[in-house]
């Protein structure tokens, strides 16, 4: 029994970590853009951007879900997801997509913003162009300040994924309940949680050691 | 012909006016100190002629080559980066790069700007060469962290030598150090006056602008309010702000 509900939890949490993986993948260097228009001199790129951070990071990850999977369908009258399984994946990556791209982005204008003026001002004395600036003196700083923050946000999204569930998104915790009716059983349910801790467990040790590489210079 | 020639620059920031046309020349192979009280414009000087700043007015020129005309239009980032190694520039502050190594805060601009001419190894021996002139033989490879306040500013000497500037400029070398620092900072600055590296240096240590100086300028909101050598502006002064001025500072040097 024990051995058969692990594999099918970890079918599940295949589902959790597709999810997780492909939102790291979008959201980072969507984040990035983001949050480069987020400190544009012009107010009317930045008004905008930083209107939508502030409804994104005010509003509760799982209504953004509910609004997006369900929204178009209602307002526009067409469903834009595809069917069935499918249709509810991309709706989901979408909604922690933008969702994410939001939080990063605001980790990589603090972590921008931090870096002292006399950086950019040393480099321009010593005839650095921009482009040289910003990967040869001022990229790995802000690396190693944005670092804590952004470990922070992925273990966040390792649980975050479990919200999914709420357009019938297929995860781990899925699964789990899925024994409750199946067999009577609510072991599975909890057991979901070891997957979700070892995993977390992992990606803390992944960012203590980049930390640790990082730490040569202050 | 002079090796600097600065022409009636001004600049405002929000409508006050900092600098109210200061003019001056210098030889090449001359120190030449700036003294003046806070606020008076001495750090916006220098980041005028660094290009960190675009005086609304006035001309720069460097060795009879006109750099800088307020009356021309913008000029391009490229035009500003060429035009700027002519001068050098020590910060208060350092500003070393903190994730490289004393060796590669100097060798660093030099490798970005050399086009093939020169091999890296080239580069990195005659940066060697600038750290061991700063007394820094022994701590090329150690990270700012690992520095002492002295050293860094020893290592950002050295780095704005690495470019063979016209002109090298400090803006108080040594306000941010630990009394007991200065003088190790002070003694490589007096060595590059004796071998004739043409310096500007914005300094509060009146007795030792008064040793390494050929000229001294003292400003005074905005202007340049006497002029000469240390003999005549601070030993004998005769301009009353001077005077006040150096009244003030008498306890400190
Ligand atoms: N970017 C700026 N924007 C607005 N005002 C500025 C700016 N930079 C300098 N100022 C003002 O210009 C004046 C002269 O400043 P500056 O730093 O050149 O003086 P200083 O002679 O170097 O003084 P200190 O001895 O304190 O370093 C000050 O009143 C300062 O507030
Ligand atoms: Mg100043």
């Amino acid at each position: 029994m024990f051995s058969s509900v692990t594999i099918s939890l970890f079918e599940g949490f295949l589902g959790t970590l597709k999810l997780f993986s492909l939102t790291l993948l979008f959201s980072l260097p969507l984040g990035l853009v983001i949050s480069f228009g987020s400190m544009n001199k012009n107010i009317i790129l930045r008004g905008p951007i930083r209107f939508i951070i502030w409804i994104v990071r005010g509003t509760p990850l799982m209504l953004q879900l509910l609004i997006i999977f369900y929204g178009p369908g209602i307002f526009l009258g067409m469903n834009v997801w595809g069917s069935g399984d499918s249709g509810r994946f991309t709706a989901a990556l979408v909604a922690f997509v933008i969702n994410y791209a939001c939080y990063f982005s605001e980790i990589f204008r603090g972590g921008i913003q931090s870096i002292p003026k006399g950086q950019y001002e040393a480099a321009a004395v010593l005839g650095l162009s921009k482009s040289q600036t910003f990967f040869k003196i001022v990229l790995l700083q802000v690396i190693k300040r944005i670092v804590p923050p952004i470990s922070n946000e992925v273990i966040t999204l390792v649980k975050d994924t479990s919200l999914a569930r709420v357009i019938a998104f297929y995860e781990i915790i899925w699964e789990g309940e899925r024994f409750i009716k199946s067999a009577g059983i609510i072991w599975p349910l909890f057991y979901t949680g070891v997957f979700y801790l070892i995993f977390s467990g992992l990606l803390t040790l992944l960012f203590g050691y980049i930390e640790k590489k990082l730490s040569f210079f202050k | 012909m002079a090796i600097l020639e600065v022409n009636n620059i001004k600049k405002k920031f929000d409508n006050t006016e900092i600098l109210k046309g200061i003019s001056f020349s210098m030889e090449k192979g001359q120190t030449l100190s700036i003294l003046g009280s806070s606020g008076s414009g001495k750090t916006t000087l220098l980041r005028c002629l660094n290009f960190l700043e675009r005086p609304d007015c006035g001309t720069i020129s460097v060795n009879g080559n006109l750099l800088f005309d307020a009356m021309q239009a913008p000029y391009s980032e490229a035009e500003i980066r060429e035009k700027r190694v002519h001068f050098g520039m020590v910060f208060q502050q350092f500003n070393l790069f903190p994730q490289y190594t004393a060796l590669e805060n100097v060798a660093l601009a030099p490798k970005l700007m050399n086009k093939g001419k020169t091999s890296d190894t080239e580069i990195d021996s005659m940066c060697k060469e600038l750290l061991s002139k700063m007394g820094l033989s022994d701590r090329m490879n150690n990270y700012p962290h690992q520095l002492s306040g002295g050293q860094q500013q020893r290592v950002a000497i050295a780095r704005a030598l690495a470019l063979k500037p016209d002109i090298l400029c400090f803006d108080e070398p040594t306000s941010a150090l630990d009394p007991e620092l200065t003088g190790e900072v002070l003694k490589v600055i007096k060595e590059l006056a004796s071998q004739h590296t043409t310096m500007i240096i914005v300094t509060h240590e009146i007795g030792f602008a008064r040793d390494v100086s050929d000229e001294i300028i003292f400003m005074d909101e905005g202007i340049i309010a006497d002029k000469g050598t240390p003999a005549q502006v601070i030993d004998n002064p005769v301009n009353e702000r001077t005077k006040q001025f150096l009244s003030n500072y008498s306890g400190h040097s």
